[in-house]
């Protein structure tokens, strides 16, 4: 069978994972996003007794290896009576960690924004809560671009983790695949062009959103 | 009655008084310019009186109200008081007209239509309607400040304060911004002008109120405050002026 198995029926046999690969992709970036939002955010309104707690939490996360949190979670957790479905367990793993860098990235971009801007916005009368809302919070996602783009890169990247806990994802095609086929070549090659074809398609619909958003000044490139 | 008037206003940052008892009062329809050497605490002054910054001592009057109390509304106060400050300080992801309908739209609750029309009318107002879909950074420094005084405008406050207009400025754009306040005192707004352009001041006024280390010096017209004064600070700072005139 190995003989009459060309490149196309190598992709469609992969693209069965494709789904997989993006389902999980956006999961772990939308938990970061949600995670990096919320500690850029609490940083940044002065809830000064809980910087402690956020030091830590983007100190320790930033260390972990992905794999290691993700069979804490996936296969320790179990242990004292918590079952995690895997999806679940990507996002607790890989989401969290990517969480914890987005917050630096968000922080950087916050401290982008003009302080005499904030100070026109005070002066207006607009509250603390109006002026994140309003002005830091737009300008910040706008800063952040780019560093965010390398994260959710990175999370796609890292995404190939989900096999380990049985999510039937690209890389999990591939692997079937291959022991059946012993044609491991062209099956990661096909492999490295569908990610490379979901990144792509990534950096698009940013620079989408990029022209469509941003003031001319505020583009990353 | 004084809109403004402010008494023995004191205030101390870690020990060191920047202002050290000012009095000063604005009626409504003045141009009232505050001029100084810099460090002289104008800015200061100007942010007290918004509560930008809390005074140390002393009381402000706005509309006969004492404003420094822990009771006030300061967020209604500020809605009331036009601030323009030297960097123009544009929300750079907003569009002209977006910078304008901000505050109008969130701080008035106005609906998008009535914002827009409202907008609109100060940007005509100022002349500058024409670039309402622009962003902050493709319009020149002068077209700017007409930004941020469209935007003070149209919250129609009490009075409006310029934080150093014309510093960020060259000489022409300057005039520009002479003009815009010489075209409010026309139509009536009351303005409380700090700055330390000698120029700008002449343009737009005959009196000024001199403020140095932190008190008010003097009040007069600048041609006497010019002519060979006797304390040697309004010398110093007038005289510098008359020879770059």
């Amino acid at each position: 069978m190995s003989e009459s198995l060309g490149m196309l029926d190598i992709f469609a046999l992969l693209a069965n994972g494709i789904g997989f690969t993006v389902l999980v992709t956006v999961t772990c970036s939308l938990t970061a996003m949600l995670v990096g939002l919320l500690i850029a955010g609490t940083r940044r309104l002065g809830f000064r007794a809980m910087n402690p707690f956020l030091d830590v939490y983007t100190y320790v996360f930033r260390g972990i290896p992905v794999l290691v949190l993700l069979f804490m979670v996936y296969f320790g957790l179990p242990g004292i009576g918590i079952k995690v479905p895997p999806l679940m367990a990507m996002a607790l793993s890989l989401g969290l960690i990517s969480g914890a860098y987005l917050a630096e990235v968000f922080r950087g971009a916050l401290n982008a924004v003009d302080p005499a801007e904030l100070l026109a916005a005070e002066s207006m009368g607009m509250s603390r809560l109006q002026i994140f809302r309003y002005i830091e919070f737009p300008q910040m996602l706008r800063f952040s671009l780019p560093g965010m783009v390398n994260e959710f890169t990175s999370v796609l990247k890292y995404s190939p983790f989900a096999y380990t806990v049985g999510i039937p994802e690209i890389t999990k095609q591939a692997i079937a695949l291959t022991a059946t086929t012993l044609r491991g070549t062209e099956i990661y090659f096909a492999v490295g062009v569908l990610y490379f074809a979901i990144f792509k398609i990534l950096l698009m619909a940013v620079k989408f959103i990029e022209r469509r958003y941003c003031a001319p000044d505020m583009l990353a490139s | 009655m004084p809109l403004i008037s402010v008494h023995n206003l004191v205030k101390e940052f870690s020990g060191q008084r920047v202002l050290n008892g000012i009095n000063l009062e604005v009626y409504e329809g003045d141009l009232k310019v505050v001029m100084g050497p810099s460090g002289c605490g104008k800015s200061t002054l100007l942010r007290c009186l918004n509560r930008l910054i809390e005074p140390t001592s002393g009381t402000i009057h706005f509309r006969g109200q004492d404003i420094t109390g822990a009771d006030v509304d300061i967020r209604a106060l500020r809605q009331s008081i036009g601030f323009v400050f030297q960097q123009f300080a544009l929300y750079r992801h907003l569009s002209v007209l977006d910078n304008v309908t901000l505050a109008l739209l969130k701080l008035r609750g106005m609906s998008k239509a009535e914002a827009e029309e409202k907008a609109l009318h100060e940007l005509n107002r100022l002349g500058i309607a024409t670039h309402r879909d622009k962003y902050p950074s493709q319009i020149s420094g002068g077209q700017k400040q007409r930004v941020a005084l469209a935007r003070a405008l149209a919250m129609d406050p009490v009075v409006i304060f310029f934080d150093e207009p014309t510093s960020a400025l060259d000489p022409v754009m300057s005039r520009e911004v002479a003009d815009l306040i010489n075209q409010m005192r026309a139509e009536n707004v009351t303005m409380l002008c700090v700055t330390h352009d000698l120029r700008l001041a002449r343009q737009i006024s005959d009196r000024v109120v001199f403020l140095d280390e932190g008190v008010v010096k003097a009040e007069d017209t600048i041609d006497h405050l010019c002519n060979a004064h006797s304390d040697s600070k309004i010398n110093d700072f007038f005289s510098s002026g008359v020879r770059g005139q």
